[in-house]
């Protein structure tokens, strides 16, 4: 009877009790797993924030699908399976966030559950929950629903909502327009709230892998990177000569902020090479001037396209230590690097194609450094390089693995992009290296205290 | 006039560490105050670890304060003196920090005790600068001292080691870069004079050419009193940062001399000997004044304790005793080393302060690889790779990722977000190697 009664006075253990330590350190840094999801999931509203202005209340709620679906999968997985769940549902918001963010804001809602499922289940749950898995969860799901749904999924005409409808505009009324040639200047047709466009990437793979057949037909030459403004026909003479000792930076520069031509202390000479008749070429085969890709006022996924939001949340995370600056700067330095020297093929003039060996290089470095930077920014590439590469389960643990892995990301990646025809060139590069983690931890051993240099190599341990 | 303060030299830093909480400020400009009154004492047999002491006196018999009651037989044991004047109760056992963290030993019982007292100025009674080293090496060895620091051991056996491995190199290390702890720190502010001169008499002993007296550098204000002795005596004096664990002696060794300790060796086997501010302090009373050491400087502080500070307590005073009114659970040393304070557990030479801070820790989770333990390990080790050697049982993988040049300096459990006990595994994963390995293997 007195131990009944003890035991009904015994309060309730809380939740997250403390157990008593037994041992060294009796003291311990305030930031838990739990914390370090709770803050990777806040910097990662702000791309979603970006997402939620370009393209509408459909990204909200294709992100809410994805996180309650994420949530409730696992809570189901863990209840059939009965094993008990890791780390509560932190991490599961975190993967149906994330996911989120890879996804096109037009999916439908069972894509978005379907992709959920996959995250959960066979990214997450069946290697063992958090800190097991082998993949990036968010990626596999991703990678799941754009081989399931391939039209869905990468349809030839991306939706983007005009400059008087953001934050409120359904991202489903849109219609193609003819003259579209940047996303300022243009105004949303009448009865629709944005444009259908041809996503950068396309444009960019027009423009570097030109189709066969394609002799005769005007296609944009490579200088017109460099001057994203359509000129007026008839004004080129009006220019003033930009003389040789202009320093190609203040061109290229000029390239990547898209200066407008009254703001420019000097205007851009057309580059040669660029006919008047490609000049005229429609409006839909132009690239977006390079600082509406920084912003974000391009087509993609939901959190891809805000170039300037996913530098500082990834900043913020590199403060917080969650992640090391050197993995996203290697990553994006060998997608650069490779862009720079990757051969491609472009449309000559008379309708000829012919192979570039260095396209940093060939039309003087200004517009292969825009080129490249095109090629950056055009796609996914920053938000894997921040977000998703940056995983701390399914990246390595030493600074120089990280190195190496974000060598190898960014590599494949952009071999990708340039020479396969596939969608997500960098959330295919990323889980490829996600495989590759454990052979680089342990390969890349820093040299423990007092050990000799190289003892690996000397033959003196295994 | 004044005084030039300790000088800031460029040593340079380690790869990781991390700043931890001071955490000092209830004790840190408290002076050494006497302890209260124990009720009794308990005063360790063996408080190195090694054999007891043989008793001297018997049941019933009235001893004076600093009288020998027990003497040692072996290398391993140090002659025990009585702390406080009293009658001998009889023989118990109690646990004392010993070489390898909290042990049994046999004590002797002590009652009807006198007042303890404080530090007091002491005169020489001995030209300790005139003696020889063979000397100061028998003084030293006669006088029941041990080395007043984690790794405890007789003071003769660390100087005869030194003397084996020809140390060049002396180093006092007054670091104590753990939170709370100011024991060494008081010590050295108030009797730093006996503590650099005790010092020197042990670089004699040794035989050490260079000697760096090594302290933290926010603290060197407080240590203006022993600069000039420090300079006359030709002591290095160095203020370094406070990134923990600086204060580890493999790493301090490698920021003051650029050589690293092999893996789990002694940083005599790169000639670097180091002692610290208590053992320097109680060197010089035993040698040149006389005093047989009968107690420590211990910090007694934490967040559930109302009061603070630092006090002389004879050695055998139970820590929970010392700590007065503060309930259960205590902490023995210093919170990133230390070990959980039992009821039996007294005052021994190592003890450097006894603490009542919160021990809890959350619920441990799955390792999620944040790679914090990794970025912050001193002796650059793969922690969570270690981590899953430990959970795989893969003792000899742990030993080729290089396990043994763990410092245990507790940093990866420190920060780990999972609540790893990620230092607990490394001493354990260790303790197998040391087991597998053949004797002399490395």
């Amino acid at each position: 009877m007195p131990m009944q009664e003890a035991a009904i006075q015994t309060p309730a253990a809380p939740r997250r009790a403390l157990r008593p330590a037994f041992e060294a350190p009796f003291i311990s840094a305030p930031e838990s797993a739990r914390t370090v999801f709770l803050v990777t999931l806040a910097a990662a509203c702000g791309p979603l924030a970006a997402g939620l202005i370009f393209f509408g209340y459909r990204a909200a709620v294709v992100a809410a699908v994805c996180v309650v679906s994420c949530a409730a999968i696992e809570r189901l997985y863990y209840r059939v399976t009965r094993t008990p769940a890791l780390l509560g549902r932190t991490h599961a918001y975190l993967t149906g966030l994330l996911l989120a963010l890879t996804l096109p804001p037009f999916v439908p809602w069972y894509i978005a559950v379907i992709a959920s499922a996959f995250a959960i289940i066979v990214g997450k749950a069946i290697f063992g929950g958090v800190g097991h898995f082998v993949w990036q969860p968010a990626l596999v799901g991703r990678l799941a629903v754009a081989v399931m749904f391939p039209v869905t999924m990468n349809p030839a005409d991306w939706p983007l909502l005009g400059g008087r409808h953001l934050l409120t505009g359904d991202i489903n009324r849109v219609r193609t327009i003819e003259d579209y040639r940047s996303w300022r200047r243009a105004a949303a047709p009448g009865g629709a709230d944005g444009f259908r466009l041809s996503p950068p990437r396309a444009i960019l793979a027009k423009l570097t892998r030109p189709p066969e057949g394609a002799a005769g037909q005007p296609l944009p030459p490579f200088s017109s990177l460099a001057e994203p403004r359509v000129p007026q026909p008839g004004r080129a003479g009006e220019r003033p000569a930009v003389g040789a000792a202009t320093p190609w930076w203040e061109k290229a520069l000029d390239g990547l902020f898209g200066v407008e031509p009254g703001w420019s202390k000097r205007r851009l000479e057309p580059f040669p090479g660029s006919s008047p008749a490609a000049l005229r070429a429609p409006p839909p085969d132009r690239l977006p001037p390079i600082n509406e890709l920084l912003i974000g006022a391009r087509p993609g996924g939901i959190g891809e396209t805000c170039a300037v939001v996913i530098v500082v949340a990834g900043l913020y995370l590199v403060y917080r230590n969650y992640v090391r600056w050197q993995l996203p700067v290697a990553f994006i330095a060998a997608a650069w690097c490779v862009a720079a020297v990757a051969p491609i093929k472009l449309a000559g003039p008379n309708g000829t194609i012919e192979t570039v060996y260095v396209p940093l290089l060939i039309e003087g470095f200004d517009v292969g450094f825009t080129y490249v930077n095109y090629q950056i920014l055009s796609g996914e590439m920053l938000l894997a390089a921040v977000f998703l590469a940056t995983e701390m389960t399914s990246r390595p643990v030493t600074t120089g693995g990280q190195v190496l892995f974000g060598t190898g990301c960014g590599v494949l990646a952009m071999i990708m992009q340039l020479y396969l025809n596939v969608p997500i060139p960098s959330y295919m590069a990323v889980v490829a290296m996600n495989t590759l983690t454990p052979a680089i931890d342990s390969l890349w051993r820093p040299r423990p205290f007092g050990r000799r240099h190289f003892e690996r190599l000397r033959g003196v341990r295994p | 006039m004044d005084l030039p303060i300790i000088t800031r030299r460029r040593y340079g830093s380690f790869k990781g560490g991390i700043e931890l909480p001071d955490d000092k400020d209830q004790t840190l400009a408290v002076p050494i105050h006497r302890c209260r009154s124990p009720g009794r004492l308990r005063v360790p047999l063996s408080p190195c670890g090694g054999a007891a002491a043989k008793p001297l006196a018997s049941r019933g018999q009235q001893v004076a304060a600093g009288e020998r009651i027990a003497a040692a037989e072996d290398d391993s044991a140090v002659d025990v003196f009585a702390p406080l004047a009293g009658t001998v109760g009889g023989l118990t056992a109690v646990t004392v920090a010993g070489r390898y963290g909290l042990a049994s030993s046999p004590a002797i019982e002590l009652t009807e005790l006198s007042e303890p007292r404080p530090i007091a100025p002491a005169e020489e009674v001995f030209d300790w600068r005139s003696a020889g080293p063979e000397t100061l090496r028998s003084l030293l060895a006669a006088g029941g001292l041990a080395t007043y620091r984690e790794s405890i051991e007789p003071l003769a056996a660390l100087i005869a080691r030194a003397r084996g491995s020809r140390c060049g190199v002396l180093i006092a290390n007054v670091m104590e870069d753990q939170p709370y702890v100011t024991a060494d720190h008081r010590l050295l502010a108030e009797q730093g004079r006996d503590v650099v001169r005790g010092l020197a008499l042990l670089a004699r002993a040794i035989g050490a050419a260079r000697v760096f007296l090594v302290a933290d550098q926010r603290r060197t204000e407080a240590y203006r009193g022993c600069v000039q002795l420090a300079q006359q005596l030709g002591i290095e004096q160095v203020a370094l940062s406070h990134k923990y664990p600086t204060g580890a002696d493999a790493i301090l060794v490698n920021i003051l001399t650029k050589r690293e300790m092999p893996p789990g060796g002694s940083t005599m086997q790169v000639g670097a000997a180091v002692v610290g501010a208590a053992t320097c302090f109680a060197a010089y009373r035993q040698v040149a004044c006389g005093q047989p050491p009968t107690g420590r400087v211990v910090t007694v502080s934490g967040d559930r304790l109302s009061g603070a500070g630092n006090f002389f307590v004879p050695f055998g005073m139970g820590c929970v005793e010392l700590a007065g009114q503060a309930e259960p659970p205590l902490l023995h040393g210093g919170p990133m080393t230390g070990s959980r304070c039992g009821d039996d557990v007294v005052v021994g030479p190592a003890t450097n302060a006894v603490l009542a801070i919160g021990a809890g820790a959350p619920p441990a989770g799955p390792c999620i690889r944040c790679a914090w333990c990794t970025d912050h390990c001193p002796a650059r080790l793969n922690v969570s790779a270690m981590n899953d050697a430990f959970e795989l049982s893969q003792v000899d993988r742990a030993e080729r990722l290089g396990a043994m040049a763990c410092v245990e300096c507790g940093v990866c459990s420190y920060v780990c977000p999972a609540r790893l006990p990620l230092t607990q595994r490394m001493k354990r994963l260790k303790h197998a190697i040391r087991a597998l390995l053949p004797i002399g293997g490395t």
